[in-house]
């Protein structure tokens, strides 16, 4: 039976994400532009997390595009199509580095001056908290507090093992925690 | 438990953690339709060059087996101009010849150095020989068998080749190679 990009997508007992990976990858190489917005839906939150962690709150959305668009081009030199996540992760890492190496400067200032809005100022406050944390704990916190992500859903997408995901989110709380009791209000 | 909560938010739920979520909840991800320019063009699959280098290495080695087929084909055939400029050599048969020939010259000379104690100088073997027209029946065996050997080389680069052409042809070949780039 041919199994076609929305089969996979409606069915919500297909315990892999990879087979969806897998199919709509194929899908976008076959000529499919479609494929290629299905796996933005699907990644794009991993993508924003892991920038969030990097980069300032204002450039995360361009930046998540831009990174998109990068992977569209060079979708055909991705040898597991299994490996969507993995790959697409390291590219917003790789290009969360080639940001600050590039702005230095203009960049911190932009985010000081954008974020005069009150009504997140707390979220502000502890995200900064996280980001001040080691980088392995950040990512993964993020990925499960901002963008409500569960602890299998990181280690599938990201590539990471469940056990290392477990680790980093229970060490990763306990310095948020230890961190925290210095904010008012939390 | 708690510890559950934070990692599959199942179990009982973590107040502090449940605070967390609805603060950093203003940051989370809202979706946005992806712009992908209208003239970028669906990206290619990369395409396997294994059986191009792979006929290319076969044409190589061909060529180098030719290469050296012709080289020992030369090299055993007399090249007349040298054998005529230089002296013939004391080889073994030419000296039995010249013993035949009742010259008793160096004879004499061969008993002269073994009277005094020493050797006489090993026969040398040239390496082109004087007589131009027919080779030695060794040579002419050894030439023989190079030949076969270059020929049994080419033929199984030749079958190697078609080999490599078959397989990049078959359609199981395709699918295997669409599921590696996949």
């Amino acid at each position: 039976m041919y199994v076609t990009a929305d089969m996979l997508l409606m069915n919500p007992e297909q315990p892999q994400e990879t087979a969806v990976e897998v199919v709509l990858v194929r899908a976008v190489l076959d000529g499919d532009r479609d494929g290629f917005a299905r796996l933005y839906d699907l990644y794009a939150p991993l993508v924003h997390g892991i920038l969030l962690a990097r980069v300032p709150r204002a450039e995360v959305d361009d930046l998540v595009q831009d990174i998109f668009l990068h992977a569209f081009r060079k979708l055909h030199t991705l040898r597991e199509a299994s490996s969507f996540g993995p790959w697409i992760a390291m590219i917003a890492r790789n290009r969360a580095v080639d940001y600050h190496r590039r702005s230095k400067e203009t960049v911190e200032i932009s985010d000081e001056v954008r974020g005069t809005d009150t009504h997140d100022s707390k979220a502000k406050e502890i995200l900064e908290l996280i980001r001040s944390l080691p980088e392995a704990y950040r990512e993964t916190l993020i990925l499960r507090l901002v963008e409500g992500m569960t602890g299998p859903e990181i280690a599938a997408r990201t590539g990471l093992t469940a056990a290392s995901v477990r680790v980093n989110l229970h060490r990763g709380m306990k310095l948020l925690r230890e961190r925290l009791g210095f904010v008012e209000g939390v | 438990m708690k510890e559950d909560y934070l990692w599959d938010k199942t179990g009982e739920p973590d107040p502090e953690i449940q605070q967390l979520e609805e603060i950093l909840g203003a940051l989370r991800y809202e979706p946005k339709p992806l712009e992908l320019p209208q003239d970028l063009l669906v990206p290619r699959r990369r395409r396997n060059h294994f059986p191009l280098l792979a006929i290319a290495a076969t044409v190589l080695l061909a060529l180098l087996a030719a290469g050296v087929w012709l080289r020992v084909r030369t090299q055993s055939e007399p090249q007349p101009k040298q054998a005529s400029v230089t002296p013939a050599p004391s080889t073994i048969d030419e000296k039995s010849t010249v013993a035949t020939n009742n010259d008793e010259e160096p004879k004499q000379q061969k008993i002269e150095q073994v009277r005094k104690g020493g050797l006489p100088p090993l026969p040398r073997h040239s390496k082109h020989r004087s007589s131009s027209t027919t080779l030695p029946k060794q040579e002419r065996e050894e030439a023989l068998e190079a030949k076969q050997q270059v020929m049994l080389a080419l033929r199984l680069t030749t079958e190697k080749l078609s080999l490599v052409h078959k397989k990049n042809q078959s359609p199981s070949n395709q699918i295997k190679n669409q599921h590696r780039v996949g």
